[in-house]
């Protein structure tokens, strides 16, 4: 049976391929080195050499653009994976195990709520200074509950279902049954909740580096290139336009591309949004 | 003072009401009785001009005489709850959960007829006493869920009632309830249809409870008035093949559910089920199930046969019958 | 109902001093001398025994646990070493700003999604419907901070209409109040387009229940419908969203303060950190933390008062 791609999947494809192509590609090549100083061509015009022109330094803004996209893509990958893995491995065992243990978990991941990323980044700042490492790890920490959530939801509905049962009766043991059953049929939804929370990852990561809480000079970052583009934005405020409209175009990119992938894994969950 | 000449609803290829044509006079007491998917409760909600958005609408469907077949929300306004009304088949979902009965029932007299809340108060009071509702003052500062079934439904039909409309439809007003309280249900609305001279629509897949309600009946199957008549003589002796088939998949009190060896007894049922509203064969919509089919029934709409003076089915049988 | 009221009040007391607990716990026991963060690498042996003195470093953990929490309850929030003034204080001074950007945001959230979220629902699969989700789509992913710095590019430096940033005070109601316009679009913005979802997928669901029917039937206006009967129905899944909303928005004018120049808790909290002064770091985490508590507590306790049937069944 062929369905219809939905829209919202194939449109955020096509902006998460274009971001992630060109993190991707700033790896091996940019127009210029991103860090590389040129004052005497600052706040260079766009030109044939420079696409976007050139900031206060004289760097060149497509390269110091490519290598945010680098820069965004590792901070929301390594944060979603670190936090993702342990939230998907305690809704496992809170699932598996039910009971107090369920209970104990459900009420922590609550307790992980009221600790939005950026009042992690703020205490992990006051007390190591601020650093892209605490950054990661802040984002990372907001991720364990929301997976922790989803994960045990969807298990319990797999450990309901007649071959898991069967499998209990045969004697497996239920971390092995947790491994080999309940993951994979749960796999599709921790999906979908990565890629939303991939852009979510990156939006944090933007606000924090703008506050000085994340990427540090020279590292290229969108929320840094904002943060000095905002003291020149009576001299150059175009560039206060690209870095944000990077933010943007990533944002809606994994959002679309997680609502579609909803869409498709279950259509009942999309019919009226 | 309602009628309907050659009324049709339609999605797209699919069409719930095929050229409907009805005349409701006030006192009249008229039951529509069919299946799920017989096209009952779009009728009823064309009356109310409450056919979904997405719908298109043939024919003409005028009240008063008053074209009302593509009347404006505005003008449906005016009409609805003052000149018609209408009670649903779920009085448990159908009061809004969150507001107090007293606030519900008051709310369309004080919008419609400007009544202060004093006024609209009383007006409540006397439609409960009406309706029979016993302690209606308490009634009034209660939420619908401290409500039993049997008394929500009563609550509706006071709020039907409220601006006094000229016809009341009624679709499947106790299918949700209990049998006891469903008859003294169907009961008060024939005694307030009596009293107050008001015509009702009484929509129901019930023979019973259309036998004790109604004067007049149509039989609709697919979309289509298949057959129509004084209720009493159509559930005697009906003309329609599929009237005939209704009549005999209805359970028989006279006979005992388990036969002389003591095995249960089959209920007779309608061969096939109501195919979806697309799928409908485009002649008689009954051909494929129907027992005695003609070659033509498939292919060729039926028209309406005089059974009697004031008797009609639209059959083929009964066209080649003379 | 009671029964329900208490147990929701006991688990947040609870979970005030589990959050107490944490914050504490980062802020003290992570690996790290409090002491030498706060006077830095070149500070004398004498100069940091004297402050591990002042900070009660030297008694058992648990006991400056307890005497934080017990101070705290009494309003005590310790000394700021960088403003050597107490704490409460610099919280007291700064708390009108941060409350008032919070409550403005709030509100102009409210107004803003209720309408485009009702309004999107009744013009189901229309132009209008299209419109209000593209335009939250797109809402959803603009960083507050940068909506910030393009409001202020076209409204002060461009159009010159109202001041990019600073905040003098109520005295003078007229400047506050439009020192307040971006920094509240800015914050609400996000917020308003997340609500707008949120509202309109609830609307839908309500509209296609029966009592809706009902109340047409009756006559009543779509309009009347929709606002009266649809909305208070709608309400339930919208207040959830709005409790933590309100907490999303009390955080981000930690943010948005740093964007405008406004002195409130979150420039202070910023402030605080590049001085590492870390007791005022560690009170207005804490007082963070406590309100988006208390958002989710109050959001609780507000189903009883939306929902009869609750009062019923609890």
């Amino acid at each position: 049976m062929t369905r219809r791609l939905p829209v919202n999947f194939i449109l955020g494809a096509v902006l998460v391929a274009l971001v992630v192509g060109t993190a991707a590609l700033s790896l091996v090549w940019t127009p210029h080195d991103a860090t590389q100083m040129a004052i005497s061509n600052k706040f260079a015009a766009p030109s044939a050499t420079h696409w976007l022109g050139t900031d206060q330094l004289g760097r060149d803004v497509l390269s110091q653009l490519m290598a945010g996209a680098r820069n965004s893509m590792a901070v929301a990958l390594v944060a979603v994976l670190l936090g993702g893995s342990v939230g998907v491995a305690l809704g496992l065992l809170a699932s598996a195990l039910g009971g107090w243990v369920e209970d104990g978990v459900m009420r922590l991941a609550d307790l992980g709520f009221a600790f939005p990323a950026l009042l992690f980044a703020i205490m992990l700042a006051a007390v190591f200074g601020p650093s892209l490492t605490n950054a990661v790890l802040a984002i990372a920490f907001i991720n364990i509950p929301v997976f922790a959530r989803v994960t045990r939801g969807a298990a319990n509905q797999v450990w309901t279902l007649d071959y898991v049962l069967a499998a209990r009766a045969a004697g497996m043991n239920r971390f092995a049954i947790s491994r080999d059953h309940i993951l994979p049929n749960i796999a599709a939804a921790i999906i979908v909740q990565a890629t939303i929370e991939f852009a979510v990852a990156i939006l944090a990561e933007a606000a924090l580096s703008y506050l000085g809480l994340g990427a540090q000079p020279p590292a290229s970052s969108w929320g840094r290139l904002l943060s000095e583009a905002q003291t020149l934005m009576y001299i150059a405020p175009q560039l206060a336009i690209y870095p944000g409209l990077c933010i943007v175009v990533a944002v809606v990119g994994f959002g679309l591309l997680g609502d579609g992938l909803r869409d498709m894994s279950d259509p009942r969950l999309s019919r009226e949004r | 003072m309602f009628q309907l000449a050659d009324f049709s609803v339609s999605f797209g290829t699919a069409t719930a009401l095929r050229r409907a044509t009805l005349d409701i006079r006030q006192g009249d007491r008229l039951g529509i009785v069919g299946e799920s998917g017989s096209g009952k409760t779009m009728l009823a909600l064309a009356l109310m001009g409450m056919a979904p958005d997405a719908a298109k609408i043939g024919g003409r469907l005028t009240i008063d005489g008053q074209d009302m077949t593509h009347a404006s929300e505005r003008t449906w306004q005016q009409m609805r709850a003052r000149r018609v009304a209408m009670i649903f088949q779920e009085p448990m979902s159908a009061l809004n959960p969150l507001r107090r009965i007293g606030d519900t029932m008051m709310e369309p007299l004080i919008v419609h007829e400007g009544l202060s809340r004093a006024q609209a108060q009383a007006r409540v009071l006397a439609l409960f006493e009406e309706v029979g509702i016993p302690d209606p003052a308490a009634r009034l500062r209660m939420f619908p869920h401290e409500l039993s079934g049997g008394q929500r439904q009563r609550v509706l039909i006071a709020l039907a009632l409220a601006c006094n409309p000229a016809l009341l439809i009624a679709d499947e007003p106790t299918t949700a309830l209990d049998a006891n309280v469903a008859l003294r249900i169907t009961d008060l609305l024939v005694r307030l249809a009596r009293e107050r001279g008001m015509a009702l629509v009484f929509i129901t897949h019930d023979l019973a409870a259309v036998a004790r309600t109604t004067k007049d009946i149509v039989v609709m199957y697919g979309g289509d008035m298949i057959e129509r008549g004084p209720t009493a003589q159509v559930l005697a002796a009906p003309a329609h093949p599929y009237t005939q088939g209704l009549l005999a998949a209805r359970p028989d009190p006279t006979v005992p559910p388990r036969d002389a060896t003591g095995k249960r007894r089959r209920l007779p049922t309608l061969p096939g089920t109501v195919p979806p509203l697309a799928a409908l064969p485009q002649g008689c919509r009954f051909s494929g199930r129907c027992s005695v089919e003609l070659p033509q029934c498939a292919g060729t709409r039926p028209t309406d046969h005089a059974v009697d003076p004031d008797r009609s089915a639209a059959c083929h049988l009964l066209g080649a019958a003379p | 109902m009671w029964y329900f009221i208490f147990r929701r009040t006991a688990g947040f007391v609870a979970t005030l001093f589990v959050v107490s607990a944490v914050v504490f716990s980062v802020m003290n026991i992570l690996p790290g001398d409090p002491a030498l963060t706060i006077l830095g690498l070149d500070a004398t042996d004498d100069a940091l025994a004297a402050l591990r003195e002042q900070l009660g470093l030297n008694q058992p953990v648990l006991a400056r646990y307890v005497s934080w929490v017990w101070n705290a309850l009494q309003g005590d929030f310790g000394i700021s070493h960088s403003f050597r003034v107490p704490v409460s204080e610099l919280i007291a001074e700064r708390l009108p700003m941060t409350v008032s950007l919070a409550v403005a945001g709030m509100i102009f959230t409210l107004v803003i999604a209720l309408s485009l979220g009702i309004g999107a629902a009744a013009r189901h699969r229309k132009v209008g419907d299209w419109g209000v989700m593209f335009i939250s789509q797109i809402g959803i992913a603009v960083p507050a901070f940068w909506l910030s710095m393009l409001l202020v590019l076209l409204f002060a430096v461009k159009l010159r209409w109202l001041p990019p940033g600073g905040f003098a005070g109520w005295s003078d109601p007229v400047a506050a109040m439009r020192s307040l316009v971006l920094p509240t679009i800015a914050l609400g913005v996000v917020q308003s387009a997340v609500l707008a979802r949120v509202t309109r997928s609830s609307a839908l669901e309500v509209m296609r229940q029966d009592f809706v029917r009902t109340a047409r039937a009756s006559g009543l206006s779509r309009r009347r419908v929709l606002w009266r009967h649809v909305l208070p129905n709608a309400l339930v899944p919208i207040v959830t969203i709005v409790g933590m909303q309100f907490a999303a928005l009390v955080t981000g004018t930690i943010v948005i303060e740093n964007v405008f120049y406004l002195p409130g808790l979150g420039r202070l909290i910023f402030q605080s950190i590049s001085n590492r002064d870390l007791p005022t770091v560690q009170a207005l985490v804490m007082l963070f933390a406590a309100i988006v508590v208390t958002a989710n507590f109050v959001v609780d306790l507000l189903y009883v008062v939306i929902d009869p049937r609750l009062k019923a069944r609890t």
